[in-house]
Parts: structure tokens; sequence; C-alpha cells
């Protein structure tokens, strides 16, 4: 754990308002860590218990799911699957060896890149200080 | 159909008109003071009187109340009716001789002093009887009557005190010939402190509405106002519009109604509302008649406003200072952050119509003169001309002086120091926000909105008139403030899209669907009630799930629920999610 | 009197004085032993107001006037118990000072015909049961038995009966009109709201024979049909007629005579008392009519008469009170009868108020066409103190003043009308040469200006105007071309008012115009009052050789204006006399002059 360490933070994003949100943020030049790695799902409802361990699996440090407010989402009820889920992972995460708080779940709508910054950075902050995840070992 | 000779001439009446009417129906003048259309006959005036001869009996009656019965002949310029009429006149200039409808009328009968000369030549009240019957038979607040009797008899509301059942409607300062009565509010800020507001309760929205047709304002209607106050009983109040529209055409029981159409698009055009600058306290609004904003100028300087286009103060002088203040509500951290665009504009618009119509001075307060668009520019070099003061600095606060003045305190930055203005009126530019019910049709057509309270376009740049939601549309001020131009290009734009759209006849839709690999699916239904478009149905034959795809729109949901891994999102499947996982991953 | 009684006590006129007489009569009679054997009754007028309260005994008719209470014993000891008479309080023969004992010698009654008010004085209003022992309910009980409505209504056209109140419309041809206005409501009403100054027939009648109207109006109402509810309109003034009239209501509904099916015959009518609030104004039919609706009372336009549209908008027949007690008479005793008396176009009998200047002022009741000597000389017993007739004043407020010279004319509709005045409801003021024609004028203007209800101008404004200039005449400051401007507007608010009250209005101007421009022109161009009473014209002084120096005109000089030793010429101070006349009015010797 040096302070080199970079946390690789892979975040979906849904396609309408929180991808809209980063898209904002960057044509506004809104500063932003490289550590976020996007990923554009057309809802956050498309993200998978599995979908996320397989995150973890392949080395990301944290996960960020992020969607639509609740009732704003495009598809109505897709992210109150979401907001199901993601809560019930973060339970289970510890039996898999993965501290929860390396998983959140944030709503972020199109208008609000620069919830979509904060949220963000304060992510990548509570990562850094979790350090890296260690494969094959219980945190 | 009865038939009489006035004047010598013949005339005919219908069932139930009196002489006064037929008379007047048909050219032939006789004076009135009591009469009124809409009102039952008093016959109080007795001003209208005629010679009636019926049966070979000559009398002198009020044609007001007399019926046009068959046979009658009629006399209006008889000498006993012209006497008679004369003394009448010389006794009501003698009871109040300073009101200038009796001494026209007096005038006539070549009266012009008052022959009985009374102590009060400050009486205004002829007791024609005119407001306690408007209030009775029209307003139904039965507020007026008459108290005492003979000379001593008074009009007013019972026992001459303010009553609460008066609802303020003011029609009997409109029905009274003299200008008896006058409405004092206790609360300043509706008819007379200031030249704005409503006139009467029925209006052209504005002169350039589509389509030409005036509207009832329900909430000043005395009609609508008494039925409120009656709760559910209909109290059948005034309907004078009614009793005068020829066309027939007011119909008070039109109700809103919810009209459904099945449409393939839909353009949002809800445009904006005025920020109320009352929230900002340092301007002073509402605490001085002179303190207006900028539409309620638009309303003043209107020609067909209440005051025929003249810019006056509350008190009908001409101002002889008037301040502009640009950026009310706007660019303000303690309001709107963003730009409201069109104020820069009218502003500037506003102060050459003063400049144009009075001899006042202006000074506009402005942080940023925005003239961004086609001829803007040489527009505002125009009103530099014209002598209007630009003071560069955003107009700090307005103080309303004991004298009525209004002082204007501001920075000039230019100059670097404070500047202190003393005005007669102040228009304030107010911002332009969203509506303030923006958020139900976000909801209802499934739109974002952004920051700035505005319906959010799909893309900044390369969408602007499109939303998120397939098949819906923005334009003008509804996405983003605007002036005319841009929202008439805005405007076209988005009716472009909507009728390119219609043109296709047919819908292009993602192929990103899910589709159900049937040789995995269980059968077990769970995707079934997780589809918020009903796409996917259960096939008892074959005991497996099936997407249709015109239905789906391929949030996936399905798929991330899907026990069996049998349901994949076409372009977003697992596979490829997961290799741009690991692709991210193992790029960085 | 339900009880039989040896004798009745019919006590009349106590105007509310001497509250203590009749509790005072019936302890006497108690202390005497005479209980049950003598009944005391307050009944109604008897006429002779100026010598109330009067007493009339049953049976015998003796007679007793300005009966007090310190009268009782001697009067109980006398007449109740030894059967005399007490000479003292007969009534005095005014010129002779004979005195008249019994009833029907005396002069004042005996040249009266009394048809309407011969039962009032005469038995107890308040009971039903005396009405029906002289006669009442028999014409009611004919009319529903025996007449058909057409029938009612021809035989009161053939009589001849035209309104008391005043206009003097056919009754029988007004009931017609409403009975053939269609209408499946409509409505009788009775004018109780005597308003004239003086006037007091119509209150007399309702206190003193309330059954009469009532059992009129029942005829008229099944006679002109559709009629289910009729109103008495009486002035609040008059408690005294509102609670006999509602005890005779009472009283006629347990009899069966009013309410449903009236004497079996299924005509049901029921009668209420509606209470006015006293404005002059309200006696006008249509004012009337608003105010029995509940509303203000003030005239509306009568373009339609009230028989096609009256209460409620519904053919109404509204007749005095006196008209409708006229009724029983006439189906009694047929339309032939009742013409009998009066002239070719008035017919029967007329109730009338003397008042003012003469000796018996009081309530009479005389033919149709009797003149104005008559009343005045041989009823009204003259003028007091021997004085001159200068005019006599008929129609109330709004009726004429009628001059000496035309003492000869007979009381009718249409000569009064033609002599510039009006008959009105049957006020009659008696003035003498002490009366100013001017200020009686301004009186009555005074009087209307205050009862004009003011909703048209001609009326409310004209008035006052009027009044204006007649005050400035009284004072002095008149000018002769005031005379034609108060002709012009008399004649306009003559002609252009809305109402009777305001039509009728300048008839004090007009008529005294007519028959005293004379007294106008004094005041205006030599500044005097003739008859010595507006006080800016007129200065009091002590006429040398008739005063004997008695100093009683000093004694009552409330300001101390008038000196002199005893049995000496006094005299009055100029500046200190207030006019107020009380040394002319004391003066035994006629001595004290007015210039």
């Amino acid at each position: 754990m040096g302070v080199d360490f970079e946390p690789r933070i892979v975040a979906f994003m849904c396609n309408w308002c929180t991808y809209a949100a980063a898209d904002t943020a960057g044509v506004s030049r809104m500063q932003q860590p490289p550590n976020v790695l996007p990923i554009r799902v057309m809802c956050s409802g498309r993200v998978s218990p599995e979908m996320v361990l397989r995150t973890f699996r392949a080395g990301a440090d944290g996960v960020l799911v992020m969607g639509c407010h609740i009732g704003d989402c495009h598809y109505n009820s897709g992210n109150h699957r979401t907001a199901k889920r993601i809560p019930l992972l973060r339970n289970l995460l510890s039996y898999a060896g993965i501290n929860p708080d390396r998983l959140r779940l944030a709503w972020v709508s199109s208008a609000e890149a620069p919830r979509f910054v904060e949220v963000t950075n304060e992510f990548i902050k509570t990562i850094r200080a979790l350090g890296p995840l260690s494969q094959g070992v219980t945190e | 159909m009865a038939t009489l000779i006035i004047d010598g001439q013949e005339v005919h009446a219908e069932e139930g008109q009196t002489v006064l009417e037929v008379a007047r129906a048909n050219g032939f003048e006789i004076p009135t003071l009591c009469y009124h259309p809409q009102l039952e006959p008093y016959g109080a005036c007795r001003l209208c009187i005629v010679e009636v001869i019926r049966r070979g009996r000559s009398r002198l009656e009020t044609s007001c109340t007399y019926p046009a019965r068959d046979g009658l002949v009629i006399k209006t310029k008889s000498p006993p009716v012209i006497e008679a009429r004369a003394v009448i006149l010389g006794l009501l200039l003698s009871r109040c001789p300073n009101v200038p409808v009796i001494q026209e009328l007096a005038l006539e009968y070549g009266i012009t002093e008052p022959p009985f000369p009374v102590e009060d030549p400050e009486e205004k009240c002829i007791l024609c009887g005119l407001c306690v019957r408007t209030c009775h038979e029209l307003v139904k607040a039965d507020v007026l009557n008459f108290s005492q009797r003979g000379i001593e008899r008074r009009v007013g509301p019972p026992f001459l005190e303010k009553t609460r059942q008066c609802i303020g409607c003011g029609a009997c300062t409109i029905v009274c010939p003299t200008g008896a009565i006058e409405i004092v509010l206790e609360q300043a800020g509706i008819y007379k402190e200031k030249p704005l507001g409503p006139t009467a309760a029925i209006w052209v929205p504005s002169l350039q509405a589509v389509p030409r047709v005036p509207v009832i304002d329900t909430d000043a209607c005395i009609r609508f106002r008494q039925n409120d106050r009656t709760e559910g009983e209909i109290a059948d109040a005034c309907g004078v519009c009614q009793m005068v529209c020829e066309a027939g055409a007011i119909n008070f029981d039109q109700q809103d109604e919810v009209v459904e159409v099945d449409v393939g698009t839909v353009i949002v055009a809800t445009g904006f509302q005025m920020w109320d600058p009352a929230q900002l306290s340092q301007y002073s609004y509402g605490k001085s008649p002179n303190i207006i904003t900028g539409m309620e100028f638009e309303h003043l300087s209107n020609a067909g406003g209440i005051t025929s286009g003249e810019i006056l103060l509350a008190d009908g002088r001409k101002p002889e200072q008037v301040a502009i203040i640009h950026c009310v509500g706007s660019r303000d951290h303690n309001a709107h952050e963003y730009c409201s665009r069109i104020c820069c504009m009218y502003s500037l618009k506003q102060a050459h119509l003063v400049r144009d119509k009075t001899d006042a001075a202006v000074y506009e307060f402005y942080m940023d003169m925005r003239a961004f668009g086609k001829g803007y520019e040489e527009f505002y070099e125009r009103v530099q001309e014209e002598g209007v003061v630009m003071i560069r600095g955003r107009g700090a606060e307005v103080e309303v002086l004991p004298d009525g003045k209004l002082r204007v305190k501001g920075e000039d930055a230019n100059l670097g120091r404070l500047v202190y203005v003393d005005v007669d009126m102040v228009v304030l530019s107010t911002a332009i926000e969203a509506p303030h019910d923006a958020n139900q049709v976000a909801a209802l057509f499934g739109l974002s909105r952004s920051v700035d309270g505005f319906f959010a376009e799909a893309h900044p740049k390369m969408r602007p008139v499109e939303t998120n939601t397939g098949g819906v549309f923005l334009a003008g001020a509804a996405q983003a403030p605007k002036d005319v131009p841009d929202t008439v290009a805005h405007a076209g734009a988005a009716a472009s899209m909507a009728l390119a759209l219609m043109d296709q006849g047919e819908v292009t839709i993602s192929p990103a669907v899910a589709v159900v690999d049937e040789e995995l699916c269980s059968g077990c239904k769970t995707c079934i009630s997780l589809c918020p478009y009903t796409a996917i149905s259960f096939i008892e034959e074959d005991n497996v799930a099936r997407v249709n795809e015109a239905l789906c729109k391929g949030c996936g949901t399905c798929v991330a629920a899907c026990p069996a891994g049998a349901i994949e999102a076409l372009h977003f499947t697992d596979e490829q999610i997961v290799a741009q996982i690991e692709g991210v991953l193992a790029w960085v | 009197m339900a009880e039989r009684h040896r004798a009745d006590l019919l006590i009349s006129c106590l105007h509310g004085r001497y509250p203590e007489l009749i509790p005072t009569l019936q302890e006497e009679i108690e202390r005497r032993g005479l209980t049950g054997e003598v009944g005391v009754v307050e009944a109604g007028c008897r006429g002779l107001c100026a010598m109330g309260p009067v007493m009339l005994i049953k049976p015998g008719g003796l007679f007793y006037t300005n009966v007090q209470p310190a009268d009782v014993p001697e009067l109980v000891e006398e007449t109740l118990i030894k059967g005399r008479a007490v000479e003292r309080l007969a009534y005095k023969e005014p010129v002779t000072h004979q005195s008249v004992c019994y009833y029907e010698d005396i002069p004042f009654y005996s040249k009266q015909v009394r048809h309407v008010m011969h039962d009032c004085g005469m038995i107890d209003p308040q009971s039903i049961e005396e009405y029906i022992a002289v006669g009442g309910y028999q014409a009611l009980s004919k009319a529903l038995t025996t007449m058909t409505p057409k029938e009612i209504i021809e035989e009161v056209k053939k009589s001849g009966l035209r309104g008391r109140g005043g206009a003097g419309f056919s009754t029988g041809w007004k009931w017609e009109a409403t009975r053939q206005s269609a209408g499946d409501v409509r409505y009788a009403i009775a004018n109780g709201d005597e308003g004239d100054p003086g006037a007091f027939m119509n209150r007399s009648l309702m206190e003193g024979d309330p059954h009469a109207i009532i059992e009129g109006m029942v005829i008229g109402a099944y006679a002109i049909g559709n009629v289910r509810n009729a109103y008495i309109y009486v002035r609040d003034e008059y408690p005294l007629a509102v609670s006999n009239l509602n005890i005779a209501l009472e009283q006629a509904r347990e009899y069966g005579l009013l309410g449903e099916d009236i004497l079996g015959t299924g005509f049901d009518l029921d009668i209420k008392v509606v209470r006015g609030a006293g404005a002059f104004v309200c006696g006008e039919s249509s004012a009337l009519m608003q105010s029995v609706e509940g509303k203000v009372g003030e005239p509306r336009p009568k373009h339609y008469h009230a028989t096609e549209r009256g209460l409620w908008g519904q053919p109404t027949a509204l007749n005095n009170v006196e008209t409708w007690a006229n009724i029983p008479l006439i189906i009694n005793k047929g339309a032939e009868w009742f013409a009998s008396f009066g002239t070719e176009n008035s017919k029967g009998t007329k109730t009338f108020c003397l008042a003012g200047q003469i000796q018996n002022t009081g309530l009479i009741e005389v033919p149709m066409g009797i003149t104005l000597r008559e009343v005045i000389y041989d009823i009204g017993g003259g003028i007091p103190g021997g004085r001159e007739l200068k005019a006599v004043q008929t129609g109330g407020p709004s009726g004429g003043c009628i001059p000496a010279s035309l003492l000869d004319l007979p009381v009718d509709y249409d000569s009064l009308v033609e002599a510039g005045s009006m008959m009105g409801s049957g006020g009659m003021i008696v003035m003498d040469d002490r009366t100013c024609m001017v200020d009686i004028a301004r009186y009555f203007l005074e009087f209307l200006k205050e009862e004009s209800c003011g909703k048209c101008s001609p009326c409310r404004e004209g008035i006052r105007a009027m009044l204006e200039i007649l005050t400035r005449i009284t004072e002095g400051q008149g000018k002769m071309a005031d005379l034609e401007t108060l002709e012009t507007l008399a004649k306009t608010v003559q002609t252009a008012s809305l109402c009777g009250l305001g039509k009728s209005a300048p008839n004090p101007v007009i008529s005294t115009l007519r028959h005293f421009r004379d007294e106008y022109v004094a005041h205006i161009e030599d500044k005097k009052c003739p008859a010595g009473v507006c006080k800016a014209l007129i200065e009091y002084y002590i006429i040398e050789d008739k005063c004997l120096g008695c100093g009683l005109c000093r004694r009552k000089c409330p300001q101390g204006a008038i000196s002199g030793e005893k049995k000496e010429v006094h005299v009055i101070d100029p500046a200190l006399c207030i006019k107020c006349g009380i040394c002319r009015d004391v003066c035994k010797f006629d001595a004290v002059g007015v210039r």
C-alpha cells in the first residue's frame, strides 16, 4: 500500500442519466481523476450481481453503479430493480471476502455533472483509503 | 307587435318593450340618468318623461317604465316635456352643482346656474339607484341600499359602515352616472395605486392573441366570485356579458375539458415564467407602485393597455427619470445563475420607448451588454445615441424615499465608485425561469431537466431539439431562455424533426433488444413481471418466455435477473460488457 | 259582555289619559256591590274626541263627557244606584250652554248619519258575540250562501261605492277588474295605513269595529275569487288597532268565519295583519304592497294597475278599511238603500275627522253631498271664540285649502277636486282668521318633505325647493317672481312625480296660491302677515284703549317682555318679545294686537 496506489474503479453508468452527466462533466471541462473507468449500460437495471463480482475478479478495486434518480428512470422502473439488488449484494460481499464499501450505488441525473464529479471523487478517496483489493485475501 | 307614433313617425315595438327602448331603437333622443339597459327600470330621475297620449288623454310619463302599447302617441319634445325636464334638471343641478354630466344636460335645456342652491355644493349623488339596483340585481351582493327618506335619503351599505358583504367588484362605480362612488382599497396595489392590473373581468389576453377572443377572468368575474361565495348554490349574479352578446357566445357553463388525442410525436413548448423580483428584497418590488417589472412595463406601454400606451406613474404624472436595472434575478447566486438572454435587448427597447414617449432621463444599470444577435449591436448604439445613460455595474438596491421618489444605488464599474440616482420609476429587467410546474411536465414525458430547471435536450450540441424520449421534442424557452428569433429557429427545427419522424411512417427502433435463448429458458417467468413494457410473454406450448422486439426498449433488467442466464441484451451482452471491463482494467 | 248585565258603561276616547279611570270605576262598582250587575267596557270611538273621556250607559243612552276618576263615586252613586243623571257631566251645547243628557239628543250626533261607525263605541270591539248580536256576519252568511260572486260584484257596483281612501275609484269596478285578471292567486288588502296628521277615522274603525272590516274582506275575497290570503296593513303607531284586529281575526277563525271551509261553503280565506313602520308614503298603494312584500316602502311606476299586477305580481284588490267596512251594509241592506244616501256620483256616507279651529273636534260620519257649512257649523259647533272661518283643508297634507267663500260646497269626490282639493281619507282641518295661509302651505310642505320617500327627483328636490321659497316668503324675503317659480315648480312636481304622494304634494301650494294669492302678495310686497302668524313680519302691541291693566299677559310672558303697573296700560318691549303669541291668547279683552 504505497503512496502511488491508484485505485481502479469501474463505474456502470446508465445511458440516460449518469452517462449524460459524465458527458456533460467532460464537455464542461470539469476536473476528473482518471481512476474511474466507465462502462455504459442502457439501464442500471442491466447490472447483475454476477457482473459486479466478475468486475472485482477482473481486478477492480471498487465498483460504482450509477443510474437515474428513483422516478426518473428512462424505463420507468428499471432502477427500482437496481435499488433492490445492489444493497443486497453489498450484504453478501463480505462472504466473498470483499469489503462492502468497495461497492457503491449512486443516483446521478443528467443535469448533475458536478454531482457526478463529487460522487466519483469521494468514492476514489474511499477506495484509496481501503487500498487495493488483494485477490484471495479476505478483508 | 304594437304600432305607435313617436313625434309623428310610426314605429313598431316588440312585446315587452318600453317606450324608451322603442324610441332609442328608432333614433329618438331621450335623456336619462337612472336608466341602464341591463337593469330593471326604476323611474326615479324622471328625465325621460315624454308626453303619452292614450285614448285621447295626454299625460307625462317616464318612457323608461311605460310599456309600448299599441296605438300610443308619444311626443318626446313637446313644450310640457321640455318644461318639466328643464325644471327637473334645474332641481338636480341645484342638488349637484359640480357634477359635469348634470351641468352638460342642464346646459342643453338652457340652465347654467343652479336655480335653488343648496348648502353642500360637493354633493354628487342624485339617488338614481343605479348602484343599488346593480348591487341587488346583477352582483346579488345587496350591499347598497337607500336609507332615510326624502331629502335625507342616502345610498350606502347598512348603517353606512364597512361590510364584508361587499366583494369590491366596483360595478357600482361603473354604473354611477355622476362619479359619486369611490372604491377605497385597504390593501394597496390593485386598482388605483397602480396603473396596471385588470380593468374588467373579461378581456382579450393580448392584442396578438390567437384566436382573438375574450376570456373571462373567473377570479375577477362577479358571477364566478359570487358562485364561489354561495358554496355550491348558483348565485346567478351579473351575466351582463351574456345579455349584451348578440352572438350568444358567452357560456358560463363551459368547463375545462380533457381532450384525448392519439399522436406519434409531441413538441414540448411550455415556455417560461417571469421570476418574481419580490424574492430579492433589495429591489423593493411591491413597496412602491412605481417599481415595476419589464413585463408590467410592456402592459403599460401597450397601446391597448389601460393608459392607452402612455407611460405614466401611478398618480397619473409623466415620469421625469426612469431607471432600468438589468440582470434582476439573473446571473445572481441568490437567484438564477444563468443569463436570461433576453433582458438586455428588451431593456434597450424599453429605454428607447421611454425616450420616445416621454422626456424622461433614462438610466440603464447593466453588468454586460449582451447584444449578440443580428442588428442588436446597432440598436444598442442607437439607444446610446438617444441619450440613455449607461451605467456599467449591477443595480444593487432600490430605496423608496419618503416623498415617493426612488433611489437606485449601484456601482459604476467603469468609474470604480458607487452611484446614487433618484428616479420616478424603476423598471426591473427580471429573469425568466422554467415554469413552476415543469417537473410535472417532465414526469409526464420522461424528460430530464438541466440544472437551471429547463428541459434538457438529448445532447447540448448535437441534438438540441430532441429529448431522450423518442418522438418528444423541445421548442423555444422550454429548453432554455431564448429571444424571439432563436425561439422561432428552435421551433422550426423541432417541427422539422417531428415531421421527419412522421413522414417516415415507421419508426426505427434500436437494435439493442433482449432475446431469449429458448434452449436455456426454464420457463420460470421471473422476467415476465420485471419488464416495464410487458414485452415478454410466456409461450405456454413451448414453456418458454419470448421477447416482443418491437416493444422491448433494451433496458436489460430482465437480462440481469434471469436465473438461467437465458436472456441476452443484444449489443450489451454479458460477454461484451465483461470484455469492456477486462479491457479497461487491463488498459490502466 | 258575555254575561247579562243590568247596565253597561261604555267608555271611549280615553286618549291614554286617565288610565286609572276604568280601574277606579271597577273598584267603586265592587265596593258598592254591583259586580255582575254592571259591566265596564272600553269601547271604540264615539267621535266626540274633544270631550273625552266619554261614557255611554246602556240601556237608556245616558251620555257623559269629560269623565274623570274623581267623578266616579258621584257617578256610581247617582246614576247606577239612584238612577239619576249627573247633569254636571252632561254634554254642554256650545252656544246656549244647555246640558244635553241623552246621546240621541246631542246635535253633534243627530245631524250625522252613522252607518259605518254605527257600532263603533256601542259594542265591545274585543267580543265577536257582541258584533254578531248587532247583526254582524249576517252579510257574510248571506253573500256566501245565497249570492254568486258576480251578483256580489254587481250589487257593489250598483251601490255606487267609491274608494274611501281618497282617490274614489269605483269599488265594484276594481273588484271586477281583479276578478277578470288572469291568475290562480289573487290578493285582497285593506289599507289601514292612515298617515295624515290629525286623521284617525281608520284607526277608530279598526279599534272600534274590527269585525266589520273582516266581514267586508271575506265577502270581497269570495267575490273576487282565487283569494286565499288577504292582508290588513296597519301602521304600528296603532297598537290597539293591531291587537283588536288580531283578537277579532282569532275569534273569526274560531267561529268558522275565517280559515278553511268558511261556514261550510268550502271557501277558504285567511287574513293577516301586516304592521307598517309608519311611513306616510306607505299609504300609497304600490309602496304599501312593497312594504307587505317586506321591501322598502317606496312606490313603483303604476303602468299596470294593481288589479293586474299587484302584490307579488298577482292581481290584487286594495281598498281602504272604511271601504271594506261598507260592504256588509250594502249586502245586508241592498245597493238601493246604500245609494239612497249621497249625491249622484258619490254614494253613501263618509267619515271625517274634524280638527283645527272648531268647537267639536272629533270623528263624524255624514252622507256624501252635505255642505261644508253643515259640517262645520251644525255638527262641528262652529269656530271657537266666535272667530271667522277662513278655510277648510281637506284631503290630508297633500290636499288643498277650500276658502270660506265656498262654504256651501257639497262634500263629494268631484266637487272637492274641482275646488282644488280632494277627498283624501277624510281629514278636515278648519282654519280661522288667525291662520296664515302661506304658513299653512309651508307647514304641510314641511310634513311632506319629511315624508317623501325621496325616490324620484321632482318630489324630493321639488318639495325642498318649494319649501325654501315658502320659508323665504314667510320670513319677508320673498320676491314677486317667487310666485311664478312656485307655480312652475308645483306644476312639474304635480305632473312629473312618480306616485300619488308626489303628484299631490304641491296641492297646498297650488290651492293657497289660487284662493289666497293676496296673502302671498301681502307677505312679499307689504312685508306683512295679515293673519299675524309669520314671526318675522309681525309685532305684538297692546291696544291702549282696550287694556285694563289686569297683568295676566305680564305674568304669562316667558320673556318678561311686558311691563306695566296694575290697572294701567301695559307695554310690550319689541326687543325682548319672541312673538310666541301667549299674551294674545291669554288676554281676555282682545287688547293684544298684531301688526
